[in-house]
């Protein structure tokens, strides 16, 4: 590497990067009727290590109730070129606390400690924001989806922290007629930003009434912004096609205009991109049909919680959470993906209720890809109420984590048979693992300006 | 200052002086007792617990549909005792808190209050 800031100088150098060794992943005792902290678990992820696939840590949050849901990294590729930054510090936010923890994630990687909490009572007095969500490093500083206001009313807006953690204030200058937010990527050569929805906070943190959804009290369009203006500029209705829209993902490569986001309740994924004449347009490009249940009334939807690029944007992965299926879908032509890849954990349909020897309480749910594409890892909490909801039984056997091995030439999908992570047995009682990062970076964490 | 008595009925019967005029999370936590909670300002449900008798008032919050609250749930974090109460708390109450949507839907009126329309129109 010929310069010395964080990540990799393009999406190719960053597939070559070595094996991730350490995985770090959230897990909760919020909602789970245990009154711990929720906290950030180091798992061992070195085959040769006699504590390979075993938490050998715990970093505890200082209060109960966070309900930590996702993370992002001080800094990632687009500081490429500032030797002053590193990858260094976690934000692991709490939706439901607002508190947003800051984790020293390298001075020793496998004991990773709180280095500072910007506390939810500070961020709503300062900004009037409340319930994080995306976080997204740019340049040396860091915005954060924001789904409500200080009271739990959407649209939220965005946080803006200084690379000090330092709370600057609101990042956009408009949210314009947005409704909701939730995730959202950016795509600076294109001077384009991409958010979507999922509900305000009020209405999504005490469980899903799906008879909101009929009351438009979710989300079901994609926003475009202008990214230096700090505006939105356009807007996708998606209607019906597009009930949910949640996890967003522009191709890794920062010249390409292609993106996909996962509409959960649709259970489809939305594909966008900005043809020769400029002009932003977008299709859907996979649907995931009900499946009928012998107890339900109606066929269940697959409901994708989440959809994952490979580096080199070659597969789509999806998860239906309900179903229970990861899917891997090759995307060199993005208008007609191929699904080539397919493997079933827990889910309501019962395919395999047991994998590795562990009862698979909840469904595929977040996903994390290694940099080369070869390793796929997966857990199975959505959000604490929602798994009390559909899959009470988490209450007692708790989360796990799985490794998928991926065929990146051929495409093709296994479960990897030696690891499994039961958070079942956590030492103060079952909790439940969420979204997964490792050190080096991964496949949801860089952008490339 | 008008207190009233707190019953907590599966913590023995416990009983506690709270004040009408603060949040009953707030005193309940303030006197030892362990309580969930998360948001505090009346969204996430995480502090539910369910009344047995008595009431309050808990217009502040937003969380609950009205079946949820016709079973008798109340949002610790924003609630306050307008008389001597009754609680089951913690996570051991919320029994009927969660449902699955696709296989118990609501009726009509057991929507949250903004968008419930009324039993006996």
């Amino acid at each position: 590497m010929e310069c010395c800031g964080p990540g990799y100088s393009s999406p190719a150098e960053a597939m070559k990067a070595p094996r991730e060794r350490l995985l770090y992943t959230i897990a909760i005792y919020t909602g789970t009727g245990i009154q711990k902290p929720d906290y950030l678990a180091t798992i061992d992820n070195d085959p040769d290590s006699a504590t390979y696939s075993q938490v050998i840590s715990r970093c505890d949050m200082p209060g109960i109730g966070d309900e930590l849901h996702h993370m992002g990294w001080n800094a990632c590729s687009s500081c490429f070129e500032d030797s002053s930054m590193s990858r260094k510090y976690l934000l692991v936010p709490g939706v439901r606390s607002s508190n947003i923890h800051v984790i020293d994630c390298a001075t020793d990687p496998r004991n990773p400690t709180i280095f500072k909490v910007i506390e939810g009572a500070r961020i709503k007095s300062a900004t009037n924001l409340s319930a994080p969500h995306t976080i997204h490093c740019l340049g040396s500083e860091i915005i954060i989806s924001m789904l409500g206001d200080a009271n739990g009313e959407a649209p939220g807006g965005y946080l803006h922290l200084d690379k000090n953690f330092e709370i600057i204030g609101r990042w956009e200058n408009s949210m314009g007629d947005i409704p909701f937010s939730y995730d959202f990527w950016y795509q600076p050569r294109h001077n384009v930003m991409v958010s979507s929805e999922w509900a305000a906070p009020k209405t999504f943190m005490p469980g899903f009434d799906l008879e909101e959804v009929g009351y438009l009290k979710y989300g079901r369009r994609l926003h475009l912004w202008d990214f230096e203006k700090k505006e939105p500029k356009q807007t996708f209705y998606l209607g019906e096609d597009g009930l949910i829209p949640l996890e967003v993902r522009f191709h890794h490569n920062p010249d390409s205009t292609h993106g996909f986001c996962g509409a959960a309740l649709s259970a489809n994924i939305i594909h966008w991109w900005k043809d020769d004449n400029d002009e932003w347009l977008w299709e859907k490009i996979i649907d995931v049909e009900n499946e009928p249940h012998p107890e339900w009334p109606i066929p269940i939807p697959g409901v994708i919680s989440v959809i994952l690029l490979s580096m080199d944007d070659r597969f789509l992965y999806l998860c239906n959470w309900l179903h229970g299926d990861i899917r891997q879908y090759n995307i060199e032509d993005p208008h007609n993906p191929v699904l080539t890849g397919q493997v079933w954990l827990g889910g309501l349909l019962d395919k395999a209720p047991i994998v590795n020897g562990v009862k698979v309480t909840g469904g595929p749910q977040m996903i994390q890809l290694s940099l080369d594409g070869q390793r796929l890892y997966v857990t199975t909490s959505l959000f604490s109420t929602w798994d009390n909801q559909f899959y009470p039984e988490i209450r007692t056997n708790g989360g796990c984590m799985l490794m998928v091995n991926c065929n990146t030439e051929a495409g093709g999908m296994e479960i990897d048979q030696d690891f499994v992570v039961d958070f079942g047995k956590e030492p103060k009682g079952p909790s439940r693992c969420h979204e997964t990062r490792y050190p080096g970076g991964d496949c949801t964490s860089d952008i490339w300006i | 200052m008008i207190t009233h008595t707190v019953t907590l009925a599966n913590r023995a019967n416990t009983t506690i002086e709270v004040s009408a005029h603060r949040p009953l999370l707030e005193t309940l936590r303030s006197q030892g007792i362990e309580l969930p909670y998360g948001c505090k300002y009346g969204a996430c449900i995480t502090c539910a617990a369910k009344l047995l008798n008595g009431e309050v008032d808990q217009n502040k919050q937003v969380a609950l549909n009205n079946r949820q609250i016709e079973n008798g749930y109340v949002i610790l974090c924003v609630a306050r005792p307008t008389t001597d109460i009754t609680l089951e708390i913690g996570v051991e109450s919320h029994d009927k808190l969660y449902r699955n949507p696709f296989l118990d839907p609501l009726q009509a009126h057991e929507l949250k209050a903004d968008i419930a329309t009324s039993k006996d129109p």
